[in-house]
């Protein structure tokens, strides 16, 4: 996987406080930002805060290595080995022995990873049954052994069954026997288990002794809802919160920094910032109104606004850093150029685009820096602000020329250009995703990839698919986004962060206070 | 985007395919019933979600409003029977900054002065179990909402008691001989009392409104930070049900205001 310098997680400072003859602090408190648990069940969960503290109770057959984002670095979490057939249809894992369910619902065996499968699978328990479709059958020959079939080979199976949204494995017995309350009771495998929640407060975790990988470092993790930025900051620095979610702002960064002794990381997966053009529509389909708008861009503009140490320049359709992304060779900045492809489409007085933009100040800001740099080359945002879960309604109804979309995906090129290039993922179609710009000029090589077994051959046609998509202009990418976090610099996660999929850093048997 | 199949048995699950007087009625059977549906993002009942935070929201409106009456009552009859002295400017003054002053700044500026500076209370105002914890965990968001309470209650006093020690009956009872602090409190202040009642229970509402932000910016949990979130959310189930508690809580402090007239003025008796 390509990762430039500044992909890598950014650790800002460290300013050591002065060392204390005491014990050190076992109990930790993480704040996120948003402003209670949704659902607590790894299968139903949708919000990345949920997400997050869940990974920190169940385990999956697999796991991306801790810190890293990768499906390069995947390992063995539950499966201790595995093999799959040639043509990738089949895949046995073979289960560590004695891991131990939390609550005393005894031994994870291969039923529990069978079950938790099928509940991934099914619409009536899980969001992620979409993932999958492509699942023929699951079985277990044997308590220790899952086989899988696959009705095609696809992309990254281990990635399915990692540690991300539908690869959390439950324990069968507690899910069976807690029915609708296991989303309030959630049991798992994790160096974390479950004790309380408690609304618009807390979700709090013990230890679970009978980890096996070992008793974990921390008694306790309590995971707070603190939705206010400035309260969440005002706790970090009376020190009654360890580890907060940042804000994607070099002055959040700097003012953070003058905590003592405080850490900032900005890590991955970075989120892409770009513009969706809609093709169908006019001007738009006219590939040099849409060149046209690719050159009155600057990236370094972009970057700038929201600060170097959170943001980074985009270089593909496709976040830097996920498995095949290729430098696609983006239009440079050229304001004159554009007015000139512009009076060559026939629009030389410029043009109007219609725009639908949620009122989220933080894609808000965005998009009104865009409105000032597209207006120097005479294209003018018409812009209708609306909340942003009329923006995320309405821009799936096909309803906006131009849509501004800020995303991260499972880091494999594949799932970007799925659901933001392939046809078949057209908003406001029967099975619709994220292709707001109806591109479709790359879907064979889309397709084409998802069956090639080849590795090489495979980044071969995302590559060409990202070029293709890029020479057509369907989206203008300009930014990618880290996620920002802040701790106390006592705090060792145990791992060296470079990113965590679920946008909240993992915490492991090995995270523990150095004081 | 979801196929016209699901879309038809959902909306046959969720009853949507019915008449809007039949959905209606259904939602009134079900409501007095004491089912008011599940969170369409939680999936909790939205009674228990309701019901788990009111403690705190109505906790701390009345401890705001102890604190707002217990300044504002003294400091607008001192204002009043000072009238156009500098205690009386002093007053008005303090009042129109505490009236003008946004919740949530206030809030800030508690936070930063008290928790932060000085360390007596924690940010995160959520505690329970001893009076301790308790009196640490109300005492800067009750004194961020009382602080309007005060002002407004001040006004308001101020102005009822300039009314009242205007009438013939105050003129008499000094005339009588009787002393000025015992003609401001039984003459005056006792007459004054209907009209803030009157106004406390308007603003009993608007600072219902009022605690939204006190309870995200003292991370308290409360209906504010519920109704917040569903909005947020579309969580239009346990918006409806807001509504529904929002509305009870207006007639119930109606009520208290009428309770309170009967109290306050002998000659009001409810029928």
């Amino acid at each position: 996987m390509k990762r430039s310098a500044f992909s890598a997680a950014i650790a800002f400072s460290m300013l050591a406080a002065p060392a204390v003859a005491q014990e050190p602090k076992r109990d930790l408190v993480v704040a996120t930002s948003q402003a209670d648990a949704g659902r607590l069940d790894p299968h139903l969960a949708s919000a990345g805060a949920d997400k997050g503290g869940l990974n920190w109770v169940f385990n999956a057959l697999v796991r991306i290595k801790p810190g890293e984002t990768s499906p390069e670095f995947i390992e063995p979490d539950l499966a201790e080995s595995w093999t799959s057939s040639a043509d990738g249809t089949e895949w046995t894992f073979t289960l560590r022995q004695g891991v131990q369910c939390h609550g005393g619902y005894g031994e994870f065996t291969a039923e529990d990873a069978v079950y938790s499968i099928r509940r991934a699978a099914s619409k009536e328990t899980s969001a992620f049954s979409g993932d999958f479709a492509v699942f023929d059958k699951v079985e277990a020959p044997d308590p220790y052994t899952v086989k899988v079939t696959l009705k095609n080979p696809i992309p990254s199976l281990l990635g399915l069954l990692s540690n991300y949204h539908g690869g959390l494995m439950v324990c069968g017995k507690a899910a069976e026997k807690l029915g609708a309350d296991f989303a309030k009771h959630p049991i798992g495998t994790g160096p974390f288990e479950f004790v309380e929640y408690l609304p618009q407060q807390y979700i709090k975790l013990k230890a679970n002794t009978a980890y096996f990988r070992g008793t974990p470092q921390l008694d306790t993790v309590t995971y707070r809802y603190i939705p206010s930025d400035a309260t969440r900051d005002l706790a970090f620095q009376s020190g009654e919160v360890d580890m907060i979610f940042g804000r994607q702002n070099n002055q959040w960064v700097e003012r953070t920094l003058a905590v003592p002794g405080a850490v900032v990381v900005g890590m991955e997966p970075a989120e892409l910032n770009a513009l969706y053009l809609n093709k169908t529509v006019k001007p738009l389909d006219h590939i040099r109104v849409r060149q046209a708008i690719a050159h009155a861009i600057d990236r370094k503009l972009m970057v700038a606004f929201t600060g170097d140490k959170v943001a980074r320049e985009a270089i593909s359709v496709v976040p830097d850093g996920n498995l095949g992304v290729v430098n696609a060779g983006l239009l440079p900045h050229d304001p004159e150029k554009a007015k000139a492809l512009l009076a060559e489409a026939g629009y030389p007085d410029g043009i109007t685009l219609k725009t639908i933009q949620s009122s989220l100040p933080v894609l808000l800001k965005i998009m009104e820096t865009l409105q000032a740099e597209l207006k120097k080359s005479n294209i003018t945002l018409d812009m209708q602000v609306v909340d942003h879960p009329t923006y995320m309604a309405d821009i799936r109804k096909d309803l906006s020329q131009v849509t501004l979309y800020q995303a991260a995906r499972f880091p494999v090129a594949d799932v970007y250009l799925t659901q933001f290039f392939h046809s078949r993922s057209t908003v406001n179609t029967p099975g619709g995703v994220v292709n707001f710009s109806h591109c479709d000029v790359a879907d064979a090589e889309i397709d084409a990839a998802k069956r090639e077994l080849d590795p090489a051959k495979q980044k071969e046609l995302w590559k060409i698919a990202q070029e293709k998509i890029v020479a057509d202009v369907c989206a203008v990418p300009f930014s990618e986004q880290l996620v920002v976090w802040a701790w106390n610099g006592a705090l060792d996660l145990g791992y060296d962060l470079q990113g965590s999929l679920n946008l909240v850093p993992q915490l492991t048997e090995q995270t523990h206070f150095t004081k | 985007m979801a196929s016209e199949e699901s879309l038809t048995a959902l909306r046959q699950r969720l009853g949507l395919d019915r008449s809007l007087p039949a959905q209606y009625l259904d939602f009134v059977g079900s409501a007095l019933s004491g089912d008011w549906g599940e969170s369409m993002v939680t999936g909790r009942p939205v009674v228990t979600e309701i019901m788990t935070v009111l403690p705190w929201t109505i906790e701390l409106t009345a401890v705001s409003l102890l604190l707002g009456a217990a300044a504002g009552i003294p400091l607008g009859v001192w204002a009043a029977v000072n009238r156009n002295r500098a205690v009386d400017y002093a007053v008005r003054v303090a009042s129109l900054l505490g009236l003008s002053f946004p919740a949530f700044v206030s809030a800030v500026i508690l936070l930063l002065a008290f928790a932060i500076q000085l360390r007596w209370f924690p940010v995160i105002s959520a505690r329970s179990g001893s009076v301790g914890a308790w009196f640490q965990s109300i005492t800067l968001p009750a004194l961020s909402l009382g602080l309007i309470m005060a002002a407004y209650i001040t006004r308001v006093t101020r102005s009822a008691m300039l009314e009242v020690l205007s009438e013939d009956y105050v003129r008499t009872a000094r005339a009588k001989g009787v002393r000025w602090p015992v003609v401001v409190r039984r003459h005056a202040l006792r007459n004054a009392l209907l009209p803030i009642i009157t106004v406390v229970g308007l603003f009993l509402g608007i600072q219902i409104g009022n605690s939204v932000l006190t309870e995200i910016v003292f991370n308290r949990p409360g209906l504010g930070k519920l109704i917040v979130g569903a909005l947020n959310q579309r969580d239009y189930t346990m918006l409806q049900g807001m509504m529904v508690i929002y509305t009870l809580i207006v007639v119930f402090v109606n009520m208290l205001t009428d309770i309170a007239y009967g109290l306050a003025d002998p000659r009001v008796k409810l029928q």
